[in-house]
């Protein structure tokens, strides 16, 4: 490395003398408190602040579904009015994804990952953060538009002339999460003002920009992530070594540098189309409106394995340690994450079965929708074999991750039946759609995220969630959640569309979907407690060992709370499961003769990061402002641009800093505390 | 105790509902747009494909989902295991059980691959054999009284009817047999067809992207605007059918329904040319005399074709035969009783297919409804609880047309009454 340590490894980074950046600025690596989670590049902490952001959204987007839910539970029920509604879906779809199970993931990517390949921090600490605050701040632009339209529906912006002079006064928005054009684009001639008429209002134009910044994030995670378990696995921790987990990561980390430019240049023709009047999806002037459906599924479809992949991963861990054996078939698993991750970018079209592909891309498209529950299946077998021979305990992560396996090949069940065109024709757009999405997102995602939360938490913070609050959560979530969409099988084929706001009484759809309503709460009152039980856990939460489970990688060898250089000596490693063999087989854990006295090198904190992002902030907010018509405001987008150039400039300059931490030399489990614990300040 | 019981009322969760969706009755399948209930041979291969499907899964389910449980209860932990070695052996795999099961499962796809191909290609086009019965030559009287009813150029085709959708309702044409809104003279929001032959429907968006779907004739197929897509339908009992757009298009989404109506083919026959006729005079002096006159002043006419009375109108649905329609406002609003529709079906023996006639009273308060809470009190462009937020009979702005502003005043109940007896008089 050819950056200079100006001081002697010291015990804690509070007894660090105040050091200048190559910009002559203090580092902020002395900081406690708010500062130091603002400029934290640790991975843990980022990850931690990951995910109680995204458990945050998982609730704000529960309360729409609850909203949404509420208003059907009911023929020509009135609780909320169709643009509301409408508003209510494409942000509780938008939430879901985006700002509540992508961030979970990458909650756990960022916790775990260092941890199972034995490294002490990702390949690029300031990079982290800086997809962290990024995720915040295009989360908070996304959700400012529900912020603008409530003060709309309140009358607040009545005195202002950009309002009155408003045509469409929609703030939130009201397209669906996949926002197909040209209801999402626009329809006729641009005027002088290079602005063509349009369906929607402000909202499309704060989900366009919303999206497009969390599309950066993620894309810089990924790339942090595929260099991190590319580069700085411990030693003889070779791929096929790897925790199933983070092989996960790495397959979906490729699917989101691989998809996501997809949506990013949706996304920047549709913004064209809106603010200058290119013609990309306008079908009034030669543009294809199926373009955008393309460009949209090719992204996201493989999100749906962005979404499903890790929480796989998190099972792949929770049910070997659980059955007491190790992975059964590891290659193929693995393998097969693979081929999910590949065939998942040929099978886009199946979104699309009923816009007229005509009979050969359909018939392509269903052989390879029904080619890509042959991988998935493979790893519902492996599971099994798993369990199979083994010593099943139950526990709550368990408990989630068995919900997980049945809820999942329940949804991949009513997959194969899309999967077959002629009967998706009748099932496309009906609730027998939000049933299966839901069986393998909801009963499958959040109980596989849940299972890992579950199951990491007191490796995350050394205290143990109370075991029969979490069983009586995962019992409410389990039976409300199939209460709510195991009828919407039932509803759709009875003939009920999805993304409608009422439905007449008379049809047949009254009952199930008073039943689903009441399933929904159930399951709202689950989840939330479910969370409130390791909210409390947090602060109040009984001390547990720092291998509760007797666990299998790496990230149970060490304390917990795991101290912020995570090996005192970098392990290395003869076999998989190499904690567990470690402790019960024939290899023990072998350590490199690194740190101690010499100190590890720990990169040091930086408030570039969150500058950066800040851009992005101003930016983002800026952009619909200007699109609404505010005034003067087209200069807080140049200035939000000129921040994050100013932000990144200034990181590139500052040099990445660092300095040499000392750490106790017993590397394994049994080691006594940090010595940072008794030296804090 | 508590985690067993946990696990196990988990695991149960689904074949319990699994039962209770078993045990719903008979009724349950043939409800309004239930794709249980086909009636025509696209519905059918529809719902055949899907059953292929669901008796795949249920041996799949049975067998993973059964395996699944007994190894759970087989395989859990016992008191005494701490005693036994903590690696256990064979823990890594077979390849010949997982070849064995890659196989297996390639196997059970290609027991619901093969109809699926079938049916993609059968579905797609009114197919050959079919043809020669579904001629227009085949069923359909080519003149009559001396007028033609179609072109001898279209006798040796199929039945086509162009599906348009806009924000928010359906217009049906009939290019062949003279129904086009070119010619002014379209049908909005009710579709007729022949009982038993094959129609070729070309689907068309004028707005946004609109999916096509009546459930219990034929799966959806997307009306996407710059393209021309096609589907074809046939239903084989007579009767009222009950659709609804499936791609969602705005507000007013869930308020884009639509109504077909099978007949037989002689009387489907004698609804074209009904359809063809101008509208009637009203009689001077009466209310329905008012009303015309209020339909030009308050500048419906701009938008609403009355065949005979006023031509300008094209963006709108077609009013030449209002009055004689079972529903309102893109079959939202029913004009029939309630009641005597529920003794309809139920006299049917529950075929919900069965239509009560129009009842006139529900039809004026409808009409009134409607036409007083569009537009005319919001002009702003904003969702309201309007019967249909958003809908374009407030739409002026778009054709910018001088004083029009003006002219958009609200409708005093006795002009809206007036309006609705001049419409009634459209049958």
């Amino acid at each position: 490395m050819s950056h200079d340590h100006h001081h002697a490894p010291v015990a804690s980074r509070y007894d660090l003398a105040p050091e200048r950046s190559d910009i002559g600025l203090i580092r902020p690596d002395r900081f406690t408190g708010l500062r130091d989670w603002l400029t934290t590049v640790d991975h843990k902490k980022i990850g931690v602040l990951y995910g109680a952001f995204a458990m945050f959204f998982f609730l704000v987007g529960g309360v729409e579904a609850l909203a949404i839910r509420t208003q059907l539970a009911r023929p020509e029920n009135d609780f909320v009015t169709a643009r509301m509604y409408n508003q209510l879906f494409t942000m509780h779809g938008t939430t879901m994804i985006f700002l509540g199970v992508m961030p979970l993931s990458a909650a756990f990517f960022n916790f775990l990952v260092p941890l199972q390949i034995g490294a002490r921090d990702v390949a690029f600490p300031r990079l982290n953060a800086f997809s962290l605050w990024t995720f915040v701040f295009g989360a908070f632009i996304l959700n400012a538009s529900w912020l603008f339209e409530f003060a709309h529906l309140a009358g607040w912006f009545k005195s202002f002339d950009w309002y009155n002079a408003l045509v469409y006064r929609d703030f939130a928005p009201a397209n669906g999460w996949f926002s197909y054009a040209p209801l999402s684009g626009t329809f006729g001639q641009a005027d002088a003002a290079l602005r063509a008429p349009r369906f929607t209002g402000v909202g499309t134009d704060f989900w366009i920009i919303g999206i497009q910044i969390l599309g950066i994030a993620s894309l810089a995670a990924s790339f942090n992530f595929i260099c991190t378990i590319l580069n700085m696995r411990a030693k003889g921790m070779t791929m096929m070594r790897l925790p199933a987990f983070t092989w996960m990561t790495l397959v979906t980390s490729f699917l989101i540098i691989l998809a996501f430019p997809a949506i990013t240049v949706a996304l920047i023709q549709l913004m064209f189309d809106r603010q200058f009047g290119a013609n990309f999806f306008n079908p009034t002037a030669g543009g294809q409106p199926i373009l955008w459906q393309h460009l949209f599924w090719i992204f996201g479809h493989p999100e749906v394995y962005i979404l499903v992949l890790p929480a796989m991963g998190i099972v792949s861990e929770v049910l070997p340690t659980f059955a007491g054996k190790s992975l059964y078939g590891y290659p193929i698993v693995v393998f097969s994450g693979a081929v999910i991750g590949f065939l998942g970018f040929a099978v886009w079209s199946h979104h699309m079965f009923t816009t007229g592909l005509g009979p050969v891309p359909t018939a392509a498209f269903s052989l390879l929708t029904m080619a890509i529950a042959v991988p998935t299946g493979v790893k519902i077998f492996n599971w099994l074999g798993t369990i199979w021979g083994g010593r099943v305990r139950f526990t709550p992560p368990m408990v989630l991750s068995l919900g997980f396996i049945w809820m999942f090949m329940c949804g991949g069940f009513s997959g194969i039946m899309h999967a077959a065109a002629p009967a998706d024709a009748q099932q496309q757009d009906s609730y027998f759609v939000i049933a299966h999405f839901h069986y393998v997102l909801l009963g499958g995602v959040l109980l596989g995220l849940m299972s890992g939360l579950y199951f990491w938490f007191p490796k995350i913070f050394g205290r143990m969630p109370k075991a029969s609050v979490a069983y009586w959560a995962s019992g409410l979530v389990i039976l409300g959640f199939n209460l709510a969409f195991g009828p919407m099988h039932y509803l759709g084929l009875a003939g009920q569309p999805r993304r409608t706001h009422t439905y007449h009484a008379g049809f047949g759809w009254e009952t199930w979907n008073f039943v689903a309503t009441i399933g929904a709460f159930i399951l709202g009152i689950g989840v939330f407690i479910a969370f409130a039980n390791l909210v409390w856990t947090v602060f109040r939460g009984e001390k547990c060992a720092s291998d509760p489970w007797d666990g299998r990688t790496l990230e149970w060898s060490l304390p917990s709370p795991v101290p912020e250089y995570n090996f005192a000596r970098s392990p290395v490693i003869v076999c998989r499961d190499a904690f567990f063999v470690h402790k019960h087989g024939p290899h023990r854990i072998a350590y490199e003769q690194d740190g101690g006295e010499a100190g590890v090198h720990m990169p040091s904190q930086s408030w570039m990061p969150l500058l950066a992002s800040c851009g992005f902030l101003l930016a983002g907010l800026g952009m619909p402002m200007s699109a609404m018509g505010v005034p003067h405001v087209g200069w807080v987008v140049i200035a939000g641009l000129g921040v994050l150039f100013i932000g990144i400039w200034l990181w590139a300059l500052e040099g990445p800093g660092g300095y040499m931490l000392k750490t106790p030399v017993s590397p394994v489990s049994s080691a006594p505390a940090p010595a940072e614990a008794s030296s804090a300040r | 105790m508590l985690s067993r019981f946990f696990a196990r009322v988990g695991l149960l969760v689904l074949p319990v509902i699994a039962l209770l969706t078993a045990g719903c009755s008979e009724a349950d399948l043939k409800v309004r747009q239930s794709t249980f209930d086909h009636k025509g041979p696209v519905a059918r291969l529809q719902y055949e494909v899907f059953m292929d499907s669901v008796y795949l899964v249920t041996v799949l389910f049975a067998v993973v989902g059964g395996l699944l449980v007994y190894a759970v209860i087989r395989f859990r932990a016992r008191p005494g295991d701490e005693n036994k070695p903590a690696i256990v052996e064979d823990g890594h795999g077979n390849p010949l059980t997982e070849i064995l099961l890659i196989v297996a499962s390639i196997g059970a796809l290609v027991f619901l691959a093969i109809p699926t191909l079938k049916g993609i290609w059968y579905t797609d086009d009114v197919p050959e054999e079919l043809v020669p019965a579904a001629r227009l030559s085949a069923w359909y009287p080519r003149a009559e009284g001396g007028v033609e009813n179609y072109a001898e150029a279209v006798k040796d085709q199929v039945l086509e009817v162009d599906v348009v959708g806009k924000q928010w309702w359906f217009r049906f044409e009939y290019p062949q047999l003279g129904l086009t809104n070119e010619g002014r003279r379209s049908v909005p929001n009710e579709l007729v067809i022949p009982r038993g032959v094959p129609v070729r429907i070309n689907l068309r968006s004028e707005d946004v992207i609109h999916s096509f779907w009546i459930p219990k004739v034929a799966g959806k197929v997307d009306l996407m605007p710059g393209r021309r897509n096609h589907m074809w339908i046939q239903a084989d009992e007579a009767g009222h059918y009950y659709g609804q757009c499936a791609e969602f298009c705005g507000d007013s989404h869930a308020y884009m329904l639509f109504r077909v109506e099978v007949v037989e083919p002689a009387e489907f026959t004698r609804w074209v040319s009904a359809q063809k006729k101008d509208a009637a005079e009203p009689v001077a002096g009466s209310r329905a005399a008012e009303g015309k006159a209020l339909f030009a002043a308050k500048t419906c006419a701009m938008c609403h074709n009355v065949g005979g009375h006023f031509g300008a109108g094209a963006f709108g649905p077609d009013l030449t035969h209002v009055a004689s329609r079972k529903s309102l406002a893109g079959a939202w609003l029913d004009n029939r009783d309630p009641a005597a529709q529920q003794a309809a079906v139920a006299a049917a023996g529950g075929n919900t297919e069965a239509s009560a006639p129009v009842d006139h009273a529900v039809q004026k308060a409808n009409l009134i409804k409607w036409i007083g809470s569009s537009g005319v009190l919001h002009g702003d462009g904003e969702a309201t609880r309007d019967v249909k937020p958003g809908n374009r009979m407030h739409y002026y702005k778009m054709f910018n047309v001088a004083g029009l502003n003006e002219t958009r005043t609200q409708l005093t109940a006795a002009e809206l009454d007036a309006l609705a007896e001049y419409l009634l008089t459209l049958k």
